[in-house]
C-alpha cells in the first residue's frame, strides 16, 4: 500500500511537472543539405533556453523552458511532418525554425497556421514568406527577407565589374525566389543576364548544366544549397573551365565548399549572407553570452538563431501563459519600442520589468528585430571570399 | 576556345552522360538480378550502394592515419566489398528469408524499412554531414588531352572517369563469363526463368539466392564507389537518389536480365545528359531542372508500351 502511494505521488509530480514546464518546438535542418551550416544555429537556440532557464526561468514560479527540438531536414515533407507532431503530441506553445524557407512555408500552410500556433523562423528568408499570410499574424521570422539580399548581390556582381552572367539555381522555394529577387535587380542595374536556368537538387553530375550556361558568359550566379547540388555545380563548372567567377548567397557559405572544393581553387567565389552590424551594443552583448556559451558567434544566422528563441522566451513571459492565442501580439510588443532596450543574455533583467508591468524592446545581436506588418524583420549583408584557406567576412555598406 | 569538331557536345554531354550510364548499369545489374531471381524490388540497394562508399571512404581514413598512405578508392574498395556482402547475406536472412513465402509486398515493404535502417544507422555512425571523399577539382588527363587534341578531337577526360568505365567493364566481362561459362551462374539465370522448375531439376535454390546477393553486392558496391568518385563526396541520400533511375534501367532492359540492365542504365544515363543538349536553337531542349523526369517517363512509357523491356525480361 505504502508502494503504490508513493508511485501515486512520484506520477502526480512528474505529470505536474510536465505540465508546469514550458516548452518551445524547434524543428531544425539535422540532417539533409545543409547540417554544417545547421548546427551551430542550433547550439544558439539551446543557448538561449540556457540563459533563461539559468536567469530565473519562466514565470513567477520559475519554470523550465524546454526546447524540444525535431528534424525537419530542410525538406517540406519532413519538416510538414516534425511540426505536426510537435504541435499535436508534444503539445509546444510555439514553434522555432525551421531553417529553410520550402520547410518554414509548408510546415505553417498545413500545420501550425490551421492550428493557430505562431511560427518564429530562425533564417527562412524567401520574399514568399513575407505575403504567406491571409488574415492571420502567426508567421514571423529573425532574418531578412531576400528581397534585400538579392538586390545587395546585384550590386555587388557590378561593383565587381561582371556585367554578364549566367544564373543557375536550385528548384526549391529559397533558391528560386532569391534568384528571381537577383535578376531584376541585376538587370535594373544595367547588367545582362545571358542564360537563367533551373537545375534539379542532388543530381550526380551538373556538366551538361554548366557547358550549356558556360558558353554564355565567364560569371556563374549560383543559387543552391552547398550539400544539394551547390558543391558538385561548381566543382563540374571549374572541371570544364566554363565558369570562372562565382557569386550566391547564404546557402553556399560554408567551410565544407573549401574543403571539398579546395582554397586554391575558389579565387574568384563571392557569396553574401545576413549579417549583424559588429558596432552595436546588442552584438557586444551577444558575442559575450556567445563566446561564454561556447556558439561562434559570427556564422551565418547564429544570432538570428539565438534572438529568435530569446524573443519567443521573452513573449510567452509577458503573455503570462503558454496558451498559444496570446503569443502573437506579446512577441509584437516585446521587440519594439516602446520600452526598456533588452540585449541578448538580459533575462534577468527583462524579467523584472515585465512583472513589474513595464514595456521592453529586445534589440539582439543580429539587428533591432522590429518586425513589420509582415512579421519580417530588418537585416544587413555581409559578403565572404577566401583568403587563407578560410571564409572572411565583410559587412556590405 | 572550344573549336574543336563536336567539342561540347562530347565532352560535356557524351562523356558525362556515359559515366552516369556506367554508374546506372551497375547499379541496376544488382537490382535486376534480385528481382529476377528473388522476385521483390529491393528499395534498400541504393542504400547498400551508399554504405558501400561509406565503409571505402572509412577504410581509406584508417589506412591514412596508420601507415600515412593515400589509398586509391578502387583498391579500398576490396575489403569494403567483403563487408557489403556480409551485410547483403545478414539483411536477407533476417529480414527478407522469414518472408519468402509470403505475398512479394511484405519482402517489398520488408526493404524499405531495410532502406531508412541503413540510412539512418549511416547518419548515426558517420553524422550527417557530408564527407570528403577527394577533394580539389579533378583535371583532364594530359596525355588523352594531347593525343586527341592532336587529331583535332579534343577530349577532356578526368583520370576518375577513365577509372569508371575501366572498372564497369572489367565488370561486365567478368559478370557475362559467370553466367554463361559457370555452373552457378547458368543457375542463377535458370532459376530466374523459372524457379519451380530449376528446383526440380536439383538446383540448389538457397545457394543461387545467396550467389545473387554476392554478385548484386559487388555490383552495388562498384556503382556506390564510382558514384562517391564522380561526385567526390558523400551524403547519406546519395544512394536513394539514384534509385529512380536505377529502377528505370532495370525495367528497361528488362527485369531479370543483367545485360538488359547494362544497356538500360547506358540509355537511362545518355538520355538524362542529352535531354539537356540544345539540339534546336541556343537554349537547352528540355531544361536541366527536368533531368530526373527523363528518367521516369521513359521508365513509364516502357511499362505502358512493352513491359516486358527491351530484352524480353519479365513482365508484372
Amino acid at each position: 500500500m505504502k508502494n503504490v502511494l508513493f508511485g501515486a505521488s512520484a506520477l502526480a509530480m512528474i505529470t505536474s511537472g510536465a505540465f508546469a514546464d514550458v516548452t518551445i518546438g524547434n524543428p531544425m535542418a539535422m540532417t539533409g543539405p545543409i547540417p554544417d551550416l545547421n548546427a551551430p544555429i542550433a547550439a544558439a537556440v539551446d543557448l538561449a533556453a540556457k540563459s533563461v532557464n539559468e536567469q530565473g526561468g519562466m514565470f513567477k514560479s520559475g519554470e523550465m523552458l524546454n526546447i524540444i527540438r525535431a528534424d525537419s531536414a530542410c525538406d517540406p515533407t519532413a519538416a510538414v511532418d516534425a511540426v505536426t507532431k510537435l504541435i499535436n503530441v508534444s503539445n509546444v506553445a510555439a514553434i522555432v525554425g525551421p531553417v529553410c524557407s520550402g520547410a518554414t512555408i509548408a510546415q505553417a500552410e498545413s500545420v501550425s497556421i490551421p492550428a493557430g500556433v505562431v511560427t518564429l523562423s530562425v533564417s527562412a528568408s524567401s520574399p514568399a514568406i513575407s505575403t504567406m499570410e491571409d488574415g492571420t499574424d502567426l508567421v514571423f521570422r529573425a532574418a531578412a527577407s531576400d528581397a534585400y539580399q538579392g538586390v545587395a548581390l546585384a550590386e555587388l556582381a557590378i561593383e565587381k565589374g561582371y556585367m554578364d552572367m549566367a544564373v543557375s539555381y536550385a528548384n526549391d522555394d529559397y533558391n528560386a525566389a532569391i534568384a528571381a529577387v537577383f535578376v531584376d535587380a541585376y538587370t535594373a542595374a544595367g547588367g545582362t543576364v545571358t542564360a537563367n536556368e533551373a537545375h534539379e537538387p542532388s543530381k550526380a553530375s551538373y556538366r551538361s548544366e554548366v557547358a550549356t550556361l558556360g558558353s554564355t558568359s565567364d560569371n556563374l550566379a549560383l543559387f543552391a544549397y552547398y550539400g544539394s547540388g551547390g558543391i558538385t555545380v561548381m566543382r563540374n563548372a571549374l572541371e570544364t573551365a566554363a565558369f570562372s567567377n562565382f557569386i550566391g548567397a547564404d546557402g553556399m557559405l560554408s567551410d565544407e565548399v573549401i574543403e571539398q572544393i579546395g582554397a586554391e581553387n575558389m579565387g574568384g567565389v563571392t557569396f553574401t549572407t545576413s549579417a549583424s552590424d559588429p558596432t552595436t551594443e546588442a552584438y557586444a552583448a551577444w558575442s559575450a553570452v556567445a563566446e561564454a556559451g561556447g556558439v561562434p558567434a559570427a556564422d551565418p544566422f547564429v544570432p538570428n538563431g539565438y534572438d529568435a528563441a530569446f524573443m519567443m522566451a521573452l513573449a510567452i513571459e509577458k503573455a503570462g501563459t503558454a496558451d498559444r492565442g496570446a503569443i502573437a501580439a506579446a512577441l509584437r510588443e516585446i521587440s519594439s519600442a516602446p520600452g526598456e532596450i533588452i540585449l541578448p543574455g538580459e533575462w534577468a533583467k527583462a524579467k523584472e520589468i515585465l512583472a513589474a508591468g513595464g514595456d521592453i524592446n529586445y534589440e539582439g545581436g543580429a539587428g533591432n528585430q522590429d518586425f513589420d506588418e509582415n512579421g519580417d524583420v530588418a537585416g544587413l549583408f555581409s559578403k565572404s571570399e577566401v583568403v587563407d584557406g578560410a571564409w572572411v567576412a565583410e559587412l556590405i555598406k | 576556345m572550344w573549336d574543336a569538331f563536336g567539342f561540347e557536345f562530347v565532352n560535356f554531354y557524351l562523356i558525362p552522360g556515359l559515366v552516369l550510364g556506367c554508374i546506372y548499369a551497375l547499379g541496376a545489374i544488382g537490382i535486376t538480378l534480385t528481382f529476377g531471381i528473388l522476385r521483390f524490388a529491393n528499395f534498400a540497394h541504393g542504400e547498400m550502394m551508399m554504405m558501400g562508399g561509406y565503409l571505402t571512404w572509412t577504410i581509406m581514413a584508417i589506412v591514412t592515419a596508420l601507415f600515412g598512405l593515400t589509398l586509391h578508392p578502387l583498391v579500398a574498395m576490396v575489403p569494403a566489398t567483403a563487408v557489403v556482402i556480409f551485410l547483403f547475406l545478414l539483411t536477407d536472412k533476417y529480414f527478407y528469408k522469414p518472408f519468402r513465402k509470403e505475398d512479394t509486398i511484405k519482402v517489398v515493404m520488408a526493404s524499405f524499412g531495410m532502406m531508412l535502417i541503413i540510412r539512418s544507422a549511416v547518419q548515426a555512425i558517420w553524422g550527417p554531414n557530408q564527407l570528403k571523399f577527394v577533394s580539389g577539382i579533378a583535371k583532364p588527363n594530359e596525355i588523352l588531352r594531347d593525343v586527341s587534341g592532336s587529331i583535332d578531337l579534343m577530349l577532356l577526360v578526368p583520370n576518375k572517369h577513365i577509372w569508371i568505365f575501366l572498372g564497369t567493364i572489367v565488370i561486365v566481362i567478368a559478370l557475362s563469363y559467370l553466367l554463361n561459362k559457370t555452373r552457378i551462374g547458368k543457375a542463377m539465370r535458370a532459376v530466374s526463368d523459372s524457379p519451380d522448375l530449376a528446383h526440380v531439376t536439383g538446383i540448389d535454390v538457397d545457394q543461387v539466392i545467396r550467389a545473387t546477393w554476392i554478385v548484386g553486392g559487388i555490383c552495388a558496391m562498384a556503382a556506390g564507389v564510382f558514384l562517391a568518385m564522380d561526385i567526390q563526396l558523400l551524403e547519406t541520400t546519395m544512394g536513394f537518389r539514384m534509385l529512380l533511375p536505377m529502377f528505370a534501367a532495370a525495367i528497361l532492359g528488362g527485369i531479370g536480365k543483367p545485360y538488359g540492365a547494362v544497356f538500360g542504365g547506358l540509355v537511362i544515363g545518355l538520355a538524362e545528359e542529352l535531354s539537356a543538349y540544345p539540339w534546336i536553337g541556343d537554349t537547352p531542349l528540355l531544361s536541366p531542372g527536368y533531368k530526373t523526369g527523363v528518367a521516369f517517363a521513359i521508365m513509364v512509357i516502357m511499362l505502358i508500351v512493352r513491359p516486358q523491356g527491351l530484352f524480353k525480361g519479365r513482365s508484372f
